[in-house]
């Protein structure tokens, strides 16, 4: 039993901060970012290649994805999403450019990675064994409370600084922020490049662990929905929430129902639906999104 | 003047080069060799390496003058089609193949792909080499489908028996990701294991092919205690992750797949908890390795940066083709002449050391001699590179 | 008026008798399959456009193609159905399955109701596995090609298993069918339906608060669309000889939805011309190589930059037809 509780706290965990920047960037812009497992696979790639290949340490790598992505998010808002969503007559048009951007970071990662899977030596070694109860890799609980501390880092950044404030009062009310002096066009590139670091702070977390390749971004991006779905979309704590209980779910499910053979999934997304049937906004969600 | 003889005695120089660099470049006529699979998107690695194990042995002949036919010498192009995983695209690839005049098809990767091309390639003669175990495909009425592997029934027995004798193994369970292709193997291999004798303690836990954490999928299965963890159809970017929660758990049995695995991402996703880790492969061991063999894996190397040790196992296929129409030139167009020779046809394997042989076999399996014959290679992990833990013979 | 039936009348023209003879003069025998996959593909997109058109963005159509696919293949394997029984009894199936399911997830709006058909494709994958009837993992392999077809003695289509091509006969079928959906497609956005769909769009509230029956439309389109979904997965089944779980994924149901996008979602026409230059486009970039994925996506991006409501909003734009 403790021991399905601490692999669901370690995934909720997980899970928790890749949803974060999902709906951080839905709350902002009413943008369904498809693209948002292939930026986490990036900044796998990219500490991949920092610790790996130039053999530098693995906090090193882990900035140069938080660096690499929000850098990319920037730009990805700035010269894509924007012109679209200023031109487009309906809101839904994004979602093909997010898809095209899954697309293209798909060919870029296959072009500049390649197709195998990769991985980082662990960093640190040994095991957890508490009485048979609660078996856990050190790494493991490593990356756990990183992933907490980094969720923790970001809730406290959303409340106590001026773009933390700003971004939330975008998150509102749109109009509102603009007509209380809000910099929208600002704002909209900093929590886009905030999302998307924080995918690729994921992926460099994991790669440690999981390891890394290009197939994992759409069904990351997938999960992902389903994480922001089950809390509400755009509600940060909404997001978190949906991480541990994915997480939970999971754990549980897969413990339990093992003995009935390939329906763990089926019975989660199922779950899901009904849940969703009778609770259109998710836990803590605006009613229609 | 002068400046005109020059100028025009350069131009017929170079004229007559070009001509004559066109006339050496067309004195091969070219054999078209069809590869139809997946090359990008998340089950790129599959094909990948299997397309550019082609392109390597492809280019390797055409610099050394092409291929003998009946006298003929043929240069060797390959003509790839990405199917994206897409059993709809796929019978698009198979269609421009029959189009192109191919009649020899490399792929595709998986069952569902391999058995909508069926009906395209029967009805425009053309043979096809799949990397997909269903055995309808390849026992008759279907006659067109050769296996280019060994399929898990086969090599899964092997292992076990193998574990049975030499290391005492009872109790076996079984771990499948919760696709086609893999469970199916989890299902034909745990009846395999049933009936040498082996208890099969667990074999309904499969997880999602995207899963991050192996953890609570193991758990059951650990609890449950068996000699022996077999891994079905296991991807390469999985691998690692499942050996490293199951040692992480404290299983200390053996684990096995009966998949093609890559050393380099063993080591760098599960490292020294991979080792004893125990996978199919192909010749490519310092044991069994033929200089050809070396020589292969070197200009694989070259031509693309790093070597996939999944090619071993997919070297072959282009191989057994030309070897066959070597054997019998007629099957270059005709499908026909080619399965006729396929029942007699014999080569030496350049790829491996000593006395083993090309030639075609499966009819234990289907009925009909429609798969490769490629030696069965066991192998184990150590310390980031395979060694051969004994070689078998696929009937 | 007749400016409108001129073109219908060359549209027709083209697909049934010019396709065909280019075809027979250069010899390319691989585009008929090509152009079926598209004109299947088309009907399918044209089942999400009708959800678009009122209001709902439907990621969820690959789960109907492949409970149409199954419908089609386990009533000709197990139960001995003419293929030309189970297409209209797939479509059926879809429709009904898809009341019970939309019922309830209707009520969710945007990016909910997205996220919700995206996840019902995995979960008609997973059920696909699970179940006995479709044989699992295994998949059904062998499905008969489609038999011949007589009412009243009177032979209307050959058996196809007889035919020298049957590549033109699965293309006359699959266009055939894409003329039908597309002139139901016309016929319901220009009625009176077609217009409470549209009040839909713009304002669901508004719409009951007049008296219209909001949640009868949406389950009735919803219907509509499916059966599109289950009669593209049906033929696709028939073309193949088989069918397995992962015949149509979460990457089938996205791919419709980006067809619609690409063509237009102002336009009835949209979801055909969206599925031909997508699946041509990728098509004709297989010279590209490894750098294939990347023009087709960099292609899209760019035409979002440029026409961010679609190929035919050039129409829009000349003042041509709305």
């Amino acid at each position: 039993m403790e021991q399905i509780l601490a692999n669901g706290l370690y995934l909720g965990a997980q899970y928790a901060l890749i949803a974060l920047g999902l709906t951080l960037i839905f709350s902002l812009m009413n943008v369904l970012n498809f693209a948002h497992g292939q930026m986490y696979v990036f900044g796998g790639f990219v500490t991949y290649t920092v610790v790996a290949q130039l053999g530098l340490p693995f906090i090193v790598g882990l900035v140069a994805s938080a660096l690499v992505l929000a850098v990319m998010g920037a730009l990805i808002e700035v010269f894509l999403f924007r012109p679209v969503i200023r031109k487009s007559k309906r809101d839904e048009s994004t979602m093909l450019l997010a898809a095209g951007i899954a697309f293209f970071l798909d060919a870029v990662i296959l072009l500049l990675f390649g197709e195998k899977q990769r991985g980082v030596p662990k960093i640190v070694g040994g095991v957890l064994n508490w009485d048979m109860r609660i078996i856990m890799p050190y790494d493991r609980i490593l990356i756990g409370v990183l992933a907490i501390a980094l969720i923790a880092g970001f809730i406290a950044l959303m409340q106590y600084t001026k773009a933390g404030r700003a971004m939330r009062a975008l998150a509102q009310d749109r109009v509102a922020a603009q007509l209380m002096g809000v910099d929208v066009d600002r704002y909209s590139m900093i929590g886009f490049a905030l999302g998307a670091m924080l995918a690729g702070l994921v992926g460099g977390l994991l790669v440690t662990i999981t390891g890394i390749n290009l197939g994992m971004g759409g069904p990351t991006s997938v999960k992902a929905f389903m994480m922001i779905m089950i809390g509400g979309a755009g509600v940060i704590s909404g997001a978190i929430a949906g991480g541990f209980i994915l997480g939970m779910m999971e754990s549980i499910g897969l413990t339990v129902l093992s003995a009935y053979g390939d329906i763990t999934y089926l019975a989660i997304f199922a779950s899901l639906m009904v849940f969703l049937a009778f609770r259109p906004q998710g836990l803590m969600g605006k009613p229609w999104g | 003047m002068l400046r005109r003889t020059v100028l025009k005695s350069t131009a017929l120089a170079a004229a007559a080069s070009f001509g004559m660099f066109g006339a050496a470049f067309a004195e091969n006529p070219v054999l078209k060799i069809g590869f139809v699979g997946v090359t990008s998107g998340p089950a790129a690695a599959w094909g990948t390496s299997n397309q550019r194990s082609m392109e390597t042995r492809a280019a390797w002949i055409n610099e050394t003058g092409g291929y003998d036919i009946g006298g003929t010498k043929y240069d060797i192009e390959i003509v790839s089609f990405d199917d994206q995983k897409d059993p709809k695209r796929a019978i698009a690839g198979m269609e421009q193949m029959a189009q192109a005049g191919i009649h020899y098809v490399v792929g595709p990767n998986v069952d569902d792909g391999a058995a909508a091309v069926r009906p395209v390639a029967e009805q425009n003669g053309i043979i096809y080499f799949p990397y997909a175990f269903p055995k309808e495909l390849y026992t008759a009425p279907a006659s067109n489908a050769v296996l280019g592997m060994v399929a898990n029934y086969q090599s899964g027995p092997a292992i076990y028996k193998y574990l049975m004798e030499n290391n005492g193994v009872k109790k076996v369970a079984f771990v499948a990701a919760n696709e086609s292709d893999p469970l199916s193997q989890r299902d034909s291999g745990s009846a395999a294991a049933k009936a040498l004798g082996l208890e099969i303690v667990s074999d309904t836990v499969t997880y999602q092919v995207d899963t991050t954490d192996f953890t609570p999928v193991l758990l059951p299965i650990i609890q449950t205690a068996p000699d022996l963890l077999v891994l079905s159809g296991v991807s390469p970017a999985n691998a690692p992750q499942l050996i490293r929660s199951a040692r992480e758990l404290g299983f200390t049995g053996l684990i096995s797949t009966e998949t093609a695995q890559d050393a380099a991402v063993l080591q760098e996703g599960a490292g020294e908890l991979a080792n004893g880790f125990i996978s199919v492969g192909g010749a490519s061991t310092a044991e069994l390795a033929s200089d050809q063999m070396k020589e292969f894996v070197d200009r694989y190397t070259k031509m693309f940066g790093e070597y996939n040790d999944e090619s071993n196992t997919k070297v072959y296929a282009l191989e057994y083709i030309l070897a066959t129409i070597a054997a019998n030139p007629a099957g270059m167009t005709d499908v026909e002449a080619f399965k006729a020779t396929m029942d007699t046809f014999e080569a030496p394997n350049p790829y491996m050391k000593g006395d083993a042989k090309l030639k075609y076999v499966g009819t234990t399996s289907f009925g009909q001699k429609r798969q490769v014959s490629v030696p069965l290679v066991v192998n184990t992990f150590n310390n980031g590179a395979f060694e051969t833990l004994f070689v078998a013979q696929v009937d | 008026m007749s400016k409108a039936v001129l073109g219908v009348a060359a549209f027709l023209l083209f697909v049934f008798v010019v396709v065909p003879l280019l075809i027979a003069a250069t010899g390319r025998w691989d585009l008929y399959y090509t152009l079926t996959s598209v004109a299947l593909l088309s009907i399918g997109s044209m089942g999400v456009w009708l959800t678009f058109y009122i209001g709902r963005i439907n990621i969820g159509q690959g789960a109907y193609a492949l409970m149409g696919g199954y419908v089609s293949a386990v009533l000709m394997t197990k139960a001995g159905f003419s293929f030309w029984a189970t297409l209209p009894l797939a479509g059926i199936f879809c429709a009904v399955i898809s009341v019970a399911i939309g019922l309830p997830i209707l009520r969710l709006r945007g990016v909910y109701f997205a996220m919700v058909t995206l996840v019902l494709t995995e979960v008609t994958r997973l059920t696909a596995l699970a179940l006995p009837v479709t044989n699992g993992a295994k998949g059904i392999t062998s499905i008969p090609l489609p038999g011949g077809l007589s009412v009243f003695g009177i032979p209307l289509i050959p058996d196809f298993a007889t035919l020298e091509n049957p590549k033109l006969a699965f293309y006359l079928l699959a266009v055939t069918l894409m003329v039908l959906s597309f002139a139901a497609l016309w016929r319901i956005v220009n009625s009176r339906l077609g217009h409470l769909c549209r009040s839909l769009q713009q304002n669901e509230e508004l719409a009951s608060s007049i008296g219209v029956n909001t949640a009868y439309l949406r389950v009735l389109a919803y219907a509509i669309s499916s059966f599109f979904g289950g009669l593209a997965g049906a033929v696709f089944v028939a073309i193949s000889q088989s069918i397995y779980p992962s015949s149509f994924v979460v990457n089938d149901s996205v791919n419709f939805m980006l067809y619609c996008f690409v063509g237009g979602l102002g336009f009835v026409s949209g979801p055909m011309v969206g599925t031909f230059l997508l699946y041509f486009g990728w098509d004709l970039l297989s010279i590209a190589k490894e750098y294939q994925l990347l023009i087709y996506s960099s292609a899209m991006i760019a035409m979002m930059l440029v026409l961010p409501n679609g190929i035919l909003s050039l129409l829009d734009r000349k003042g041509g037809k709305k």
